[in-house]
């Protein structure tokens, strides 16, 4: 009896459960254990996500490669900016990896923020992947805000102690390399699956 | 071909259209007759605008203006100004909108014109001239308008006019009722000549307008200025002005210069480079807005002159169904707009694109390039076109020079040991240009579980640099 009303209340089309949030689907990220962990099957197609790493090149890129080939070959391929990249994206790497070329674009300078607000909002990029230092929450909602308007993907890698601070992206990743390729631990995501994931790298020698 | 068989003067002369059409004995020399005889080149209608008072300036501001409407423009010094409207018409919802939106043109140019339209562009004139706003849209009724206008409005020499006056000829109706021989005779072949052009009877090749290639505007300001907003403002009029030249030209400009001359310094010269060709002055005055703030003045500016030398015919393209992001809907016009922001802000070299070369060196192996052109709809790629290089694996980050490595024990270090895994790959190459290389590279891994491009070199002191970054 006392379930029966509580099925009842619950049915009221005021009341929101979290299990029945609409998923839009995602970008398939290329590998499938990481596919099946995250919300929507894949990257969000618009938004900001944060991949935070204890170091760079800890494998942070290769995880978003499959799916910036898979942008960048499509029909009507917009741009993948990269903004302020620590070191220089080496073209032949990007190139075997399937990545076209036409469609990528490196911003330099003094202003990566800044940089990364005007990609995003623009429309013109698909992705914009960015290296900032420290910025503040307030930041990163203006940024997650340009993406939604923008329709635009943006990837922003940070240190890992920014783990503890709050963000209004809408996935965090949390990434440090194994022996064999990375482990994947989901900070924040509208989805209510926790833990972590190993990826690994095929053809990587121990 | 068939005109140039009728020599014209066996054609009757003193008859207007609708009493030599009943004349003629047979059609083929009926139908000669008509458009011989009235009307100009078939399908013409001009618009003639009579402009007392214009100033020269002002004459070829309107010609440039004007351009909107059609692009055979001739102007008729020192007043007129005449177009060939007829393929324009159903444009402007006929004689009647295209009166009203050329009107509207030339108050906007504070001149107040009388407009006529007739088939022949001297007749057009000439009825405007005698301050009739006349549309004689048939060219058979031509004669018949043109008969009872005064022929001062012909701006024949004045002793001629006054000789014909004598004979009590003050019409145009009553010049071309004279007998031509004798009238060629006594006034002269040009003013027999001119009549002909005026009734259509022989067609007048009129020289288009062509406007002035160059943009170049300068204005002297009331005051010396130093803020960058009130500058913005004092251009604004000059913007204005590039704006109506790019409208009536139909072109963009790619380059955009404004120069800001001081008192005792030389000009201030700041140039925006864009990389689409842009129409929107409001867009250009935003870009030069942008450069206009990361300048530093080193005095007042006095005056100011925006030039735009290299034009480029402007196609506007369509927009796009979708927005872009959206099904599919690509971005064209905002990838340009956000290159130019960047650029404004940034600085010309901080937007760049990428390119592989085929070389083995890593060094030699890719460039930066232009950013990639605007996105455009092309076939989705399928399968990797491009080969993968058969050299084996390469780092997604290579740093701008190799690093050397501390060696401990002939073995590399950074940061603790490095772990080196996998097999090596020798590059040995560049001995033509001296830029020679022998390296052999491994993967390394570091103690944090980084993984590393690193080398040493086969030469003497056999160093071990770092080189990349597997990303």
């Amino acid at each position: 009896m006392g379930g029966d009303a509580l099925t009842r209340l619950l049915e009221h089309p005021a009341i929101w459960r979290g299990r029945s949030a609409a998923h839009q689907r995602g970008l398939p990220t290329g590998f499938a254990a990481l596919d099946a962990y995250l919300p929507g099957y894949g990257w969000p197609r618009t938004g900001l996500i944060e991949i935070l790493v204890s170091r760079f090149g800890s494998g942070e890129l290769y995880l978003l490669l499959p799916a910036l080939a898979a942008l960048t070959r499509a029909a009507a391929a917009r741009w993948c900016v990269w903004v302020a990249p620590p070191l220089m994206p080496f073209a032949p790497a990007l190139v075997s990896q399937g990545i076209v070329l036409d469609r990528v674009a490196v911003v330099g300078g003094a202003r990566p923020l800044w940089a990364l607000e005007q990609a995003l909002g623009s429309g013109a990029c698909d992705v914009a992947l960015a290296w900032a230092r420290q910025p503040k929450a307030r930041e990163i909602r203006r940024l997650q805000l340009a993406a939604e308007r923008g329709r635009t993907l943006g990837v922003l890698f940070r240190p890992r102690r920014a783990a503890r601070e709050a963000s209004a992206a809408v996935l965090r990743l949390s990434l440090q390399p194994i022996t064999a390729g990375v482990r994947i631990t989901l900070l924040k995501g509208r989805s209510a699956v926790r833990g972590a994931v190993d990826l690994l790298r095929p053809g990587w020698p121990a | 071909m068939r005109l140039s068989l009728w020599p014209a003067d066996a054609l009757p002369v003193d008859a207007g259209p609708a009493r030599a059409a009943p004349a003629a004995p047979a059609t083929p020399l009926r139908t000669l007759t008509r458009r011989h005889a009235a009307g100009g080149r078939a399908g013409e209608l001009w618009a003639g605008l009579h402009l007392p008072g214009i100033n020269p300036e002002k004459l070829q501001q309107l010609a440039v203006c004007a351009q909107r409407f059609t692009p055979r423009v001739s102007p008729a010094p020192p007043d007129g100004l005449l177009l060939e409207v007829q393929g324009s018409l159903h444009l402007f919802a006929g004689v009647a909108g295209l009166r009203g939106a050329l009107m509207s043109e030339c108050l906007r140019l504070q001149v107040q014109p009388v407009l006529a339209f007739a088939p022949a562009a001297l007749a057009a004139l000439v009825v405007a001239r005698a301050g009739k706003p006349l549309a004689v849209m048939d060219p058979a009724q031509l004669t018949g308008q043109l008969a009872s206008l005064p022929l001062a409005s012909l701006r024949w020499p004045p002793d001629t006019l006054a000789r014909l006056a004598r004979m009590g000829v003050r019409t145009i109706g009553a010049a071309l009722r004279l007998p031509r021989a004798g009238f060629a005779r006594r006034f002269g072949a040009a003013q027999l000549a001119m009549l002909d052009v005026l009734t259509g009877r022989t067609p007048e090749v009129r020289v288009t307008f062509h406007a002035p290639e160059r943009f170049r505007r300068r204005r002297e300001l009331s005051c010396e200025l130093e803020n960058h907003d009130l500058l913005l403002a004092a251009l604004a009029p000059l913007f204005a002005a590039l704006g109506a030249f790019l409208r009536a030209r139909q072109c963009g400009v790619v380059e955009l210069e404004c120069r800001l001359t001081h008192r005792h310094v030389p000009a201030t010269r700041c140039v925006v480079r864009l990389a689409a060709p842009a129409t929107d002055v409001q867009r250009l005055a935003g870009l030069l807005g942008e450069r206009l703030s990361a300048l530093s003045l080193p005095e007042p500016v006095r005056a100011c002159e925006l030039c735009a030398a290299a034009l480029v015919p402007h196609q506007p393209g369509s927009n796009g169904l979708w927005q872009p992001g959206e099904h599919g809907g690509s971005a064209g016009t905002e990838a340009c707009g956000l290159i130019e922001r960047l650029r404004a802000r940034l600085g010309s070299e901080a937007v760049h694109g990428l390119t592989r070369l085929e070389a083995h060196r890593p060094e030699h192996a890719w460039a930066i390039t232009e950013p990639p052109p605007a996105a455009g709809r092309r076939g989705a790629l399928t399968g990797c076109s491009a080969a993968v290089p058969a050299a084996g694996r390469r780092p997604l980050w290579l740093l701008p020079a190799p690093q050397r490595l501390c060696v401990r024990d002939g073995l590399p270090r950074r940061r603790g040991p490095l772990r080196l895994v996998g097999e090596p790959e020798r590059i040995e190459t560049g001995w033509w240009d001296g830029g020679e290389i022998a390296r052999d590279y491994y993967t390394a891994v570091d103690i944090h579980g980084v993984r590393l491009w690193i080398f040493r070199e086969r030469a003497a002191p056999h160093g071990w640099f770092l080189h990349g970054v597997f990303g």
